[in-house]
């Protein structure tokens, strides 16, 4: 087909165009995520020996992953310390969202660059500067020692320490993610509530804080799933009582080489994750977003 | 305007977070002159892990390798994303929630679990031990769908009436893309391009796994951490946050000279 006709085919049929620009990224994401994600719940079937899989279909990792009550205390912490720590960066991270989109002016986006510039330090060099703040040795702890007052044990080694560290690392995307949306708010919207006589806590809890919720949403989301398979932060701020489910995922997978156990362990994340983003997804209503006006619905 | 009391306190709040999320970077930076690392105090000053970290090999090295991946992992997820953000927001489609949905999809898949499977994926399904471009294809899964969302938000207000008035006069679609599209919407490729770069530079839990034996910085990290961090990281970790500052002040001039203005049209 030469250019010409090409483009009037296309132009007659824009599903074509729009196949074009959407097949490709689709199509890697397919590969590149979801066969991967298939390979390892076949594996979550299968035995592994002495580091070897084995194709012997059965469900005793599940029964493992189910039956063995350390899993389900690894899971369970897991859970409680992401659905808190996604409450604390959704209560943090908003007023400040909200500010860099309404007050920010020009500097916007450097604004945000800020938040996702402490990513080109390393995590683990992150979290060992945290555990020199926080921890036994840390400036904090050293620092009321130095003044005669005692350190605060709360924070060395502790799920508190943790769920700090964990906040620490994923707080920019709450904010972020509840600004992409605010960017898109008309906050004319909120001149006219004060006009008709809303007073401004009124105007937000029905006016701003819906029309974002979908900004908040995915803030969410995007908080609650890395914490609910975190493995870094617990390991290294939270000392022995902080062990998660995915510290035990990853050791599956390096030190006692059982891939199919560990498979097992991440069907069951992703299944949490899954069952998370269900619950939240029908309180999401396009028409009812920042997007309004667009014909993205 | 006159900031009010609740202004007043977002700002603070903005302040605050500032604080929170550049403490440990500032003690990283501060550490990576100390003489004593792991306890830095009282302040005794050296330039010994800058002397280190210049003659090892490894770190440059490695610091290679993380901006390979990074580069190719922030180009293949803008192009993709761009491509996908535009298809989706200009042409009808009954795929188009499809679309949006297979777009979004790795934001809810967690770094833990992409690591895990594409490494099991490329070591028992295809046989591939771990290599610099699986470890980029990996990032670019995550980069992709970040730098959708990115340029899609920033996109819905696009008016496309312009480029079709582009085509009525006869320009082709790349050349519409080009004159008309690209000049506006740069800065949020730009965007997406950045923090796809940011996230895949320094990943740790899918460059982990699928990387193997390369070292990026992560995992140099990472493997020093049993022997305890050198200080050599946190003198590299100084390094490229100085240069990161040096963009950002660079980028704060030119708003401020209203040279760049990157896609504000406000007042």
């Amino acid at each position: 087909m030469n250019g010409m006709s090409l483009r009037a085919a296309s132009r007659r049929r824009p599903g074509l165009r729009f196949a074009a620009l959407v097949a490709p990224g689709a199509l890697f994401i397919v590969i590149g995520l979801m066969l991967p994600l298939l390979a390892i719940v076949v594996f979550s079937f299968w035995r592994t020996e002495s580091y070897e899989l084995y194709a012997d279909w059965s469900l005793d990792n599940y029964r493992t992953l189910l039956g063995e009550a350390a899993y389900r205390t690894f899971f369970l912490r897991s859970l409680v310390t992401a659905i808190l720590v996604t409450v604390i960066c959704l209560v943090c991270g908003w007023p400040v969202a909200y500010f860099i989109a309404r007050h920010g002016g020009r500097y916007r986006l450097l604004l945000v660059l800020l938040l996702a510039a402490p990513f080109f330090t390393g995590v683990i060099l992150r979290i060992a500067a945290l555990q020199g703040l926080l921890g036994p040795v840390g400036l904090i702890n050293m620092g009321l020692t130095m003044v005669g007052l005692p350190p605060i044990e709360a924070l060395m080694y502790t799920k508190l320490a943790a769920g700090l560290g964990l906040v620490y690392l994923f707080i920019p995307f709450m904010v972020t993610a509840i600004y992409l949306s605010l960017v898109n708010f008309n906050f004319e919207l909120l001149e006219v509530a004060k006009i008709n006589g809303a007073r401004p806590w009124r105007a937000f809890i029905e006016i701003t804080w819906p029309l974002n919720w979908i900004g908040t949403a995915i803030g969410m989301i995007l908080v609650f799933i890395p914490c609910l398979a975190n493995a870094v932060t617990p390991r290294f701020l939270g000392g022995p009582e902080a062990t998660s489910l995915g510290m035990s995922l990853a050791g599956q997978f390096g030190e006692t080489g059982t891939w199919a156990l560990g498979s097992a362990m991440g069907v069951f994340l992703f299944a949490v994750s899954l069952l998370a983003i269900f619950c939240i997804a029908p309180t999401i209503r396009l028409k009812r977003s920042g997007f309004t006006g667009t014909s993205l619905t | 305007m006159r900031a009010g009391p609740a202004t007043l306190s977002m700002s603070a709040a903005l302040g605050l977070l500032y604080v929170f999320l550049y403490g440990p970077i500032g003690y990283v930076i501060y550490t990576s002159f100390a003489v004593d690392i792991v306890w830095p105090f009282p302040p005794s000053f050296t330039l010994q892990a800058y002397v280190d970290l210049f003659s090892s090999s490894l770190y440059s090295e490695a610091l290679t390798n993380s901006l390979t991946l990074a580069t190719g992992a922030a180009v293949i997820s803008t192009l993709l994303a761009a491509a996908g953000a535009i298809g989706i927001l200009r042409f009808r489609s009954r795929y188009r929630t499809a679309a949006l949905l297979i777009f979004i999809a790795p934001l809810f898949v967690a770094d833990l679990l992409i690591g895990i499977s594409v490494l099991a994926f490329n070591a028992r399904v295809l046989g591939l031990p771990g290599n610099l471009f699986s470890a980029m294809a990996a990032n670019a899964i995550q980069g992709t769908a970040f730098g959708f969302l990115i340029i899609l938000a920033q996109l819905v207000r696009y008016n496309w009436d312009m480029d079709d008035a582009a085509m009525v006069f006869g320009a082709k679609p790349l050349r519409c893309f080009f004159e008309i599209t690209l000049p506006t919407i740069w800065p949020s490729l730009f965007g997406a391009f950045l923090i796809s770069f940011i996230l895949a530079f320094n990943n740790l839990e899918i460059s982990f796994y699928t990387l193997g034996a390369i070292p990026t910085l992560p995992s140099v990290a990472w493997g020093s951490l049993r022997f305890g961090l050198g200080a050599e990281l946190f003198a590299l970790a100084a390094l490229v946050n100085g240069f990161v500052f040096l963009v950002f002040a660079v980028m704060y001039l030119l708003m401020r000279l209203g040279i760049v203005r990157f896609g504000y049209r406000g007042g």
